[in-house]
């Protein structure tokens, strides 16, 4: 146990955690260059081409060091997203020390400090490392004063490195080994391990990923997971290597996987904690919360024909993804579909992305929203996940909408910019204060659902990129809101409704309508497109009928390629959902989502 | 004996037309060997011919008015060898107007071709340069009498419409001059941009544009108000006639979906459910013929989807619509339950109608002709 390590590293986007990783991992020799794809630790694709961390992962490297002494670290890789805050604790927990990678030429982010913090609750050895020192634009002086200011430690303590080149890697791993304490436990006690993450093989069913706490976890034990109650018996367990090295057993310490014939992720949760069945530990390691959707929305297959499809799609999907909820919903006007509970946007954007591209769905994603708790006059209250359940007015005592408690972390001359984005979308500022001269945190509460819609994007915009966000959930505040109905010819398009505050309903209408229009395309009939609150039409917009679609020239034996081009114009329109007679292409149920022209 | 059309492509032009896609080669030093080749070709294939009775010929290309009195019925005797021809078979041939003279249609005439297209295109003299033509218009009357005097009671008159230039103006005048010569037939053709023409590299080039949609709609409207005033009918979206015999029966044979077999380069064939064609290119044609070999170049067996949704977009195109026994016999199933919803929801919008046991376009379906065959 002494010579083990566990740590992890925390970084902003794009400050080199990928990239330090594969240069540890060949430092310490656990893969050589031939081996080597860039980034090893991101595995999706989708990760890979985003370039960010949506899972967590863990990897092994057996390390001799100069003094000969043998060393095991374990690297666990973050989640780098605000939606995936709860995972990032549970792998936060499973260490003993951070890296904290801070690029020379960014500085210290939202995201970098918020998970600091987190890192420092979880008592864990925090190691500080500029990264980029070889770029032009370093500013190596600068960004260690506010290290320094941030976690209170000497500048001497601060590590320089370019994970690129190299640089810097060998005392990185020296300050791992001095730094970094073992890990502590009582290998005697009763089995405490905790799971900071879970995959889905389609041969083993469910691999947790796991740190012993105490005792040990070894092949043959039943075991019961304390938060779900379940019961397994140990199959394997192993390091992670580049591949899954099965061992004799995981001690006290230690982080490695737990195969146990679970076949459903559902039943082993991030955050758990795994005991025996017999002498186990009985109470739980702290820190296990069920997580919870905040953003939901409508998936519908393009082709009511495909539901099924689509249900399967999804039955494999949350394999690997335990976090996305869905039930079957009805929409009028989109037929049998899902409605899909996500942590954030990101999520649903990667899950639509994955349903596309690895389950080859064609689906229309309605727009998303947040969850609003309503007390009607009967003193009930319900949760409404779809603005289409919305009730009626009249029967509304309390109508509340979730806010969050938001950091943003922006150079000074952007402070203008933000304050009116954050006004236009109903937030309040609870304070601002500077980490330094050249860096002010701005504390905001807001309603979750104006940073559902486009808020980062054009936080993003606004501040050249340099502003980072950084938020958790803080209650339910009662909301002067609405819902707004879109109605194509005449008939309410149920997954167009969106809930809006009250002062922007006319201005979100119009808005809409008007997108609605460049978006729906020309059609044999002219299609009317209207944006009503309850009976009340506030805005009207219409798409002309179709002149003239026809071929001039159909003679000539080449019927091939007329035929061919007939059906380019069919495929067209598979792509586009029809209601009722009203072809709308799947862009359209996103268009009220951004409201900016 | 099958129904079927046997097309003929004579790849020669004197010159190229910038919006034609139709293959042709403005070199004519190899016609003589063409002509040569054309007839193996006939010979070669007369196989694929013993189950069909040709009701038509048609020579199209390319000009085929470009072939001497000896190449025409040296190829039109080689038809006649090798395939059963029909008694009253319409036998057309395209002309350009500047290649024709009271001679050449006498002998074109005693060939056997008993149906002349002209490719007039406009009547007046400015848009038939712009649009690169090589005849003028006082060859077009000069040469519709001398084709009147050789004996053709049956002719086309090819126009053009919708192009850039055009005018409701010019279009009404080349309308009615048209119309004073009495053809038996008129195509009134919009433009199209065709990909690989010259045409559209100077519409890439931002040199010319298409007219708009309403702009189309409109010159299509004005053709068929005129035509059908003065007795011609609109049978298809393109082509008007003067009486329902005096339909293009050939065209008549790829829009009802029956098979054809063409000859030449870029020529296609049907037997119903293979379509193939042979290169288009004359040197391969004339290379691969020379080796006694077929240029068969593209080929395509159609799904049972392709030939329905095919017969159903074709025959849309007609003003008849689609005859609802007809498509029974050939598909096992009848329209209305292969497409039910498609066909109540085109209804309910009055695109579509039954009419005298056929499914066919409303006026307000006309010209959305594509949009509503997408439906299928």
């Amino acid at each position: 146990m002494q010579n083990i390590r566990n740590f992890c590293i925390i970084a902003h986007i794009d400050h080199g955690k990928s990239t330090l990783a594969d240069r540890l991992l060949e430092f310490t020799g656990a893969l050589d260059n031939r081996q080597m794809q860039a980034q090893v630790l991101d595995s999706m694709d989708l990760e890979r081409e985003r370039g960010i961390t949506i899972k967590s992962h863990a990897i092994r490297m057996d390390y001799t060091a100069p003094d000969g002494q043998s060393y095991i670290f374990n690297l666990v890789d973050t989640p780098g997203h605000v939606d995936f805050a709860y995972e990032v604790s549970r792998s936060l927990a499973a260490a003993e020390g951070a890296l904290l990678l801070v690029d020379a030429a960014q500085g210290v982010e939202a995201q970098t400090i918020s998970t600091l913090y987190q890192a420092i609750d979880n008592d864990l050895v925090i190691i500080p490392v500029i990264n980029k020192i070889d770029l032009p634009s370093a500013e190596i002086e600068k960004v260690s004063q506010q290290i320094v200011d941030l976690i209170g430690c000497d500048a001497d303590e601060i590590l320089h490195a370019s994970a690129k080149s190299g640089l810097g890697i060998t005392e990185i791993v020296q300050a791992v080994i001095d730094r970094v304490p073992p890990p502590q436990g009582n290998p005697d006690g009763p089995l405490q391990a905790l799971i900071f993450d879970s995959q889905f093989d389609a041969y083993r069913g469910v691999i947790a990923l796991v740190k012993v706490f105490n005792g040990e976890l070894k092949p043959g034990q039943g075991i019961r997971f304390l938060a779900t109650g379940r019961d397994f018996e140990v199959e394997e367990v192993g390091s992670l290597l580049l591949k899954r090295v099965a061992q004799k057993s995981l001690a006290t310490g230690q982080v490695g996987y737990l195969i146990c014939g679970a076949k459903d992720v559902r039943n082993i949760k991030v955050g758990d904690t795994v005991t025996l069945t017999k002498n186990g530990a009985p109470e739980p390691l702290p820190g296990y919360r069920q997580v919870k959707p905040m953003v939901f929305a409508g998936i519908y297959p393009v082709d009511s024909q495909d539901f099924e499809d689509l249900r399967l799609a999804l039955e494999k999907l949350v394999l690997n993804d335990s976090s996305l909820l869905y039930e079957p919903e009805t929409s009028s006007a989109l037929g049998f579909g899902f409605r899909c509970g996500f942590l954030g946007l990101l999520h649903m954007e990667i899950v639509q992305e994955r349903l596309e591209r690895e389950f080859d769905q064609t689906i229309i994603v309605t727009t998303p929203n947040v969850i609003y708790r309503v007390t009607t006059t009967d003193g009930k209250v319900h949760m409404v996940d779809n603005p289409s359940r919305m009730p009626d007015p009249v029967r509304i005592e309390i109508l509340e909408e979730p806010y969050i408690d938001a950091h943003i972390i922006t150079p000074p001359e952007y402070i203008g910019n933000i304050m009116k984005l954050v006004t236009e979308k109903r937030g309040m500022l609870k304070n601002q204060s500077y980490l330094d001269p050249t860096r002010a945190d701005l504390h905001y509460h807001l309603p979750l659902a104006e940073v559902v819609f486009d808020f980062f994007d054009r936080l993003k915009s606004n501040t050249r990129g340099y502003a980072s966000l950084d938020y958790e959930f803080m209650g339910y505040r009662e909301s002067k809101l609405v819902k707004l109905d879109i109605l194509i010819n005449g008939e309410i398009l149920d997954a167009l409704s969106i809930i809006v505050h009250k002062d922007k309903a006319y201005e979100n209408g119009r808005l809409v309508c008007q997108k609605l229009r460049k978006i729906i395309p020309r059609q044999m009939f002219e299609v009317i497109i209207q944006a009503g609150i309850g009976n009340k039409i506030i805005a009207r917009e219409t798409v002309k009928a179709l002149r003239k679609n026809v071929l001039a020239k159909c003679y000539g034996g080449d019927i091939s390629r007329k035929r061919k081009l007939l059906e380019k114009q069919k495929e067209g329109k598979k792509r586009m959902k029809q209601v009722g007679r009203v072809e709308i292409p799947q862009e359209a149920f996103l268009a009220v989502l951004s409201t900016d022209e | 004996m099958e129904t079927a059309g046997l097309y003929l492509h004579i790849p020669f032009c004197h010159a190229k037309c910038e919006y034609c896609d139709f293959y042709s080669i403005t070199v004519l030093d190899q016609m003589e060997q063409f002509c040569r080749m054309l007839e193996k070709e006939l010979q070669l294939r007369a196989a694929e011919g013993q189950t069909y009775q040709f009701e038509t010929i048609f020579l199209g290309g390319g000009t085929p008015s470009l072939l001497s009195e000896k190449q025409l019925s040296g190829i039109l005797e080689t038809v006649y060898r090798y395939y059963r021809i029909a008694p009253d078979a319409e036998i057309t041939m395209e002309s350009n107007p500047g290649t024709l003279d009271a001679a050449k249609l006498k002998a074109i005439r005693k060939a056997g071709i008993n149906r002349l297209s002209m490719g007039v295109q406009s009547f007046q003299p400015a848009e038939l340069q712009a649009l690169g033509r090589i005849h003028s218009v006082a060859e077009v009357l000069e040469n519709f009498g001398n084709a009147r005097a050789a004996g053709f009671g049956n002719i086309n008159l090819d126009l053009m419409t919708a192009f850039p230039g055009i005018t409701p103006d010019s279009f009404q005048k080349s309308l009615e001059q048209a119309l004073a010569l009495q053809p038996e037939h008129l195509s009134c053709y919009t433009l199209i941009f065709e990909p690989n023409t010259v045409l559209y590299k100077r519409m890439q080039l931002g040199e010319v544009s298409p007219l708009g949609e309403e702009e189309e709609a409109g010159y299509y409207e004005q053709a068929r108000i005129l035509l059908e005033a003065n007795d011609y009918q609109q049978y298809e979206i393109s082509n008007f006639s003067r009486g329902a015999k005096r339909v293009c029966r050939h065209n008549l044979i790829y829009w009802r979906h029956y098979p054809y077999l063409g000859f030449g380069p870029s020529a296609h064939s049907f037997d119903g459910r293979r379509r193939f064609a042979n290169q288009r290119s004359l040197m391969v044609y004339l290379k691969k013929l020379g080796a006694g070999q077929l240029a068969v170049d593209f080929e395509e067996q159609l799904t049972d989807q392709q030939r329905m949704f095919e017969y159903i977009f074709l025959n849309l195109r007609l003003r008849s619509g689609i005859p609802l026994a007809d498509f029974e016999a050939r598909f096992g199933t009848s329209l209305d339950a292969a497409f039910p919803q498609s066909i109540r929801e085109l209804r309910e919008s009055s695109l579509i109608e039954y009419q005298e046991g056929h499914l066919r376009l409303t006026s307000q379906g006309w010209l959305l002709a594509d949009s509503v065959a997408a439906r299928f």
